[in-house]
């Protein structure tokens, strides 16, 4: 019989979170599971469809709240709460946690760290005219208008044309992020995918400068966009947003045949890279855990889960993440606290 | 490569000068003197002295240095005019954006590489100047946005909702060292219109380069600037824009004295072209007389009147 | 073109050290290209121009159409994510170039500056009214602009009388003094 008295304390119930709750709890320990909205999911609640197999992800959210459903006894789920106060004790933390109206105090006597990222802001590319054109949108928020297009197809006019701009806030040292956001080809490459699903008639114009699917089944994903659903790939990074006719003109080279191009178009969608969230930054502080120059955790010398005494982290709060990816790192942080758990119990018999 | 590329004004200029010392251009104070005198009078409202200095030469500008004739004369030239600006002990500020471009470029260049600007001082040392170092260019049009509210209270004759595009130029914006508004989509122009009571109009190829730089307005008229211009004109006359403003004498060049020429082929657009600064003055009631309309190939007269301004007022 | 033959990186270097760039940063991403004034005109696109350096194609680049109606507009520069000085490197070909007695591919260009400067070596500015004569006659065009030189007569713009600078012999000692770049 395992001794239940040993709590983890998951904070972020996206799916890096859930997967790594639920395998701390069907080991037989206590989890809190924290979230500061007031539903849980993360950024998947939020996708209209995932890559590469055009999944539901909302069924996969509901599957993963009935197995939580399963475990009420020792997994508590506390939604619209948040982390006010830690203080490190012997083999634990004191936290004090916090909603609208309450605060729990408790002992943990482990932390994983599951807060996710964020969209980087990509109003400080005013070529682009984000904020400026209504037109103009970031990937979340095209997902949002895609599942409000499949909800109502019937009662929406196709729109004439659609671009999508890669690598905005990504790979440009100018702004500061030179990394790569690794899930914008993908996900462009499944927005884009839905389009042509939903409205065929509407073209579609993918500008990049490569892309990349380095996954199962990805660069076959990818190419099925192409050459199936026929969505035209330019390469170049588009240079300017323009209002032309009341729609909106983009320019850019198309860069295989040298020659500056341009293509009017109804709506922008900028595959923005991603970015860690504020809470982290707080969270890394209270935990004193070490992060990367932009925010993202570090993980410590040899573990890849763990990010300091007794503090795991999973998923997007380390870097940018895919779904799977994010559920193998949650399952890797349980693994970790299961094992600390143990440890902890052979030690004080 | 994080630096700052976009500061709030009270950033760039913390503090309201009491006098500046004020960087003729060539461009400027030939074709459009009134330019010069109307940034005068508004400094004068505003309770700004302005000094300068008859011995500065013109920048050089990029009709120089894009030549690639004379790299090293650039230098000196540019090193000369920043020991009269020093001397002078005033904050330098520049009503053109090719002299503030080329200024700020090649003091940037003499900053960094103090071989360069050895050589520059061994150039003028002999003729008793010597640049000291330093490399902080103003250009006009950020002491107006800064002063901006003081502009406004000052208003005697609104706009009356006249419709002005603003033609920022690429000098300006294209500046790396930290600039006022961004070069992907500026609005402090417009902003300063709308104080002034006019209407600011965001066409389309508001931000086309003119065209004339490094002297391809002389040289490349009819094949390349004429075309290039017609566009970004016919953007204007489909927004309904009824006056341009500029901030670089060499855009108000190029956008004002091509206008005949297209038209002598069948494209009439007839749109005035004055500087900001003179814009500013009409708006704070200097007189007409002051402001050098004449220059103008483009007849200002069609948006005097709808001011309200007679040509005695 | 076999790769290893037609480069041993060299040009690229030297770019690199004379305009305080680093090519290798360039994502190859055609942003500049897409906001290139006269992009639609040049033979070679700004991006074309960062790939013909790293190919060593000397010849090609100091030969092109290009560097003649660029207008220095810098927007290469400011949409560039890894913010390279294109327009650096255009003024170090167009030195370059010059230096090599490579005339221009569009001659009024050439003999525009070439003018500008002699009239600045002669009276320490830019006499506008002798120089536009003197270019008239170089392009074989007598009457070109003669619209506007009328025009300008008329309002009193053109200044017919000539003057010099006081001290001319310190401006033409500038001339006199260039300390070449190293190549």
């Amino acid at each position: 019989m395992q001794n239940t008295a040993k709590t983890a304390l998951v904070i972020g119930a996206g799916p890096a979170g859930i997967e790594a709750a639920l395998k701390i709890g069907q080991a037989g320990y206590s989890v809190i599971l924290i979230e500061k909205e007031k539903q849980i999911g993360g950024m998947v609640g939020k996708l209209c469809s995932s890559f590469p197999r055009w999944e539901n992800p909302q069924e996969m959210l509901d599957l993963k709240t009935r197995e939580l459903g399963k475990f009420l006894s020792n997994i508590t789920l506390l939604t619209n709460t948040t982390l006010k106060f830690c203080e490190p004790v012997e083999k634990g933390y004191l936290v004090i946690l916090e909603d609208s109206d309450k605060e729990l105090n408790v002992k943990v006597d482990a932390v994983v760290l599951a807060t996710g990222f964020d969209l980087f802001d990509a109003s400080v590319y005013g070529e682009y005219g984000y904020g400026i054109y209504p037109g103009v949108m970031d990937a979340l928020e095209f997902e949002n208008q895609l599942k409000d297009w499949s909800a109502h197809k019937s009662q929406t006019e196709a729109p004439g044309a659609i671009a999508f701009f890669k690598c905005v806030g990504s790979r440009d040292r100018s702004k500061g992020n030179p990394y790569c956001s690794k899930i914008c080809c993908m996900y462009t490459a499944k927005q884009a995918g839905l389009v042509k699903e939903l409205f065929p008639e509407t073209k579609c114009y993918v500008f990049y400068m490569d892309y990349r699917s380095a996954g199962k089944g990805y660069e076959e994903f990818v190419r099925s966009v192409i050459e199936e659903k026929h969505v035209h790939y330019i390469r170049g990074r588009a240079s300017k947003v323009l209002p032309q006719n009341n729609r909106l003109l983009v320019r850019a080279e198309d860069t295989l045949m040298g020659i500056p191009i341009e293509v009017e178009v109804d709506k922008v969608v900028l595959a923005t890279g991603v970015i860690p969230r504020k809470e982290t930054a707080r969270l890394v502080e209270a935990f004193g855990i070490n992060t990367d120059q932009y925010g993202f955790i570090e993980s410590e010398f040899g573990s890849p889960a763990k990010a300091g005494k007794r503090v795991f982290f999973a998923g997007g709060c380390n870097f940018a993440i895919e779904l799977p990816g994010a559920q193998y790192q949650g399952a890797a942080a349980a693994a970790e606290v299961i094992n600390l758990f143990y440890q902890d119990e052979q030690e004080e018999r | 490569m994080n630096r700052v590329r976009v500061v709030e004004p009270d950033q760039r200029i913390p503090e309201v000068p009491e006098a500046i010392f004020l960087f003729r251009s060539c461009t400027g104070s030939m074709e459009y003197p009134g330019t010069e005198n109307a940034i005068k009078e508004i400094l004068k409202l505003l309770g700004i002295e302005v000094v300068m200095d008859p011995d500065q030469t013109c920048c050089s500008g990029y009709l120089l240095t894009c030549s690639g004739y004379l790299p090293e004369f650039s230098l000196g030239v540019t090193a000369r005019n920043m020991s009269i600006i020093e001397k002078s002990g005033l904050p330098p500020y520049v009503f053109c954006n090719g002299c503030y471009g080329y200024l700020s470029e090649l003091t940037h260049i003499m900053e960094h590489n103090p071989a360069y600007k050895d050589m520059a001082n061994g150039l003028i040392g002999s003729l008793g100047y010597h640049y000291k170092g330093g490399n902080n260019i103003f250009h006009v049009q950020e002491l107006y946005y800064r002063l901006k509210d003081e502009i406004a209270g000052k208003v005697v004759r609104p706009l009356n909702g006249l419709r002005v595009g603003c033609h920022y130029g690429c000098h300006y914006l294209a500046n790396q060292y930290g600039i006022l508004d961004d070069g992907g989509y500026p609005a402090f122009h417009e902003e300063l219109i709308e104080a002034l009571g006019g209407t600011p109009v965001f066409y389309k190829e508001r931000q086309m380069c003119c065209g004339y730089s490094v002297g391809r307005g002389f040289t490349h008229k009819e094949e390349l600037v004429q075309p290039h211009l017609y566009k970004k004109f016919k953007s204007a006359r489909e927004a309904g824009v009824e006056l341009i403003t500029t901030v670089c004498p060499g855009c108000n060049v190029a956008l004002d004295r091509e206008q005949p020429a297209l038209a002598k082929k069948g494209y009439e657009f007839d749109i005035p072209v004055i500087d900001m600064g003179q814009l500013i003055a009409l708006a704070l009631g200097v007189p007409v007389e002051k402001l050098g309309f004449g220059a103008n190939t483009v007849s200002v007269d069609k948006v005097l009147k709808k001011l309200g301004v007679g040509k005695g007022d | 073109m076999a790769l290893d033959s037609c480069t041993n990186y060299s040009l690229q270097e030297e770019i690199q050290r004379n305009c305080d760039v680093n090519l290798d940063t360039c994502y190859e991403c055609g942003k500049c290209s897409g906001g290139c004034s006269n992009g639609h005109i040049f033979d070679f696109t700004p991006r074309k121009i960062i790939q013909l350096i790293k190919l060593g194609q000397e010849n090609t680049l100091l030969h092109m159409d290009a560097l003649w109606i660029c207008v220095a507009c810098n927007i290469c520069w400011d949409r560039c994510p890894s913010s390279i000085n294109i327009p650096r490197i255009m003024d170090y070909l167009r030195e370059k170039a010059h230096q090599q007695g490579i005339t221009a591919t569009r001659p009024q260009v050439e003999t525009f500056h070439r003018l500008m400067l002699d009239s600045i070596y002669k009276r320490g500015r830019v006499a506008e009214v002798p120089m536009m004569i003197q270019y008239n006659l170089a392009i074989g065009n007598l009457f070109n602009e003669s619209g506007m030189a009328a025009r300008m007569l008329l309002k009193g713009k053109l200044r017919p009388v000539l003057t010099s600078v006081k001290q001319i012999q310190t401006v033409r000692q500038m001339f006199n003094n260039p300390k070449k770049k190293e190549g």
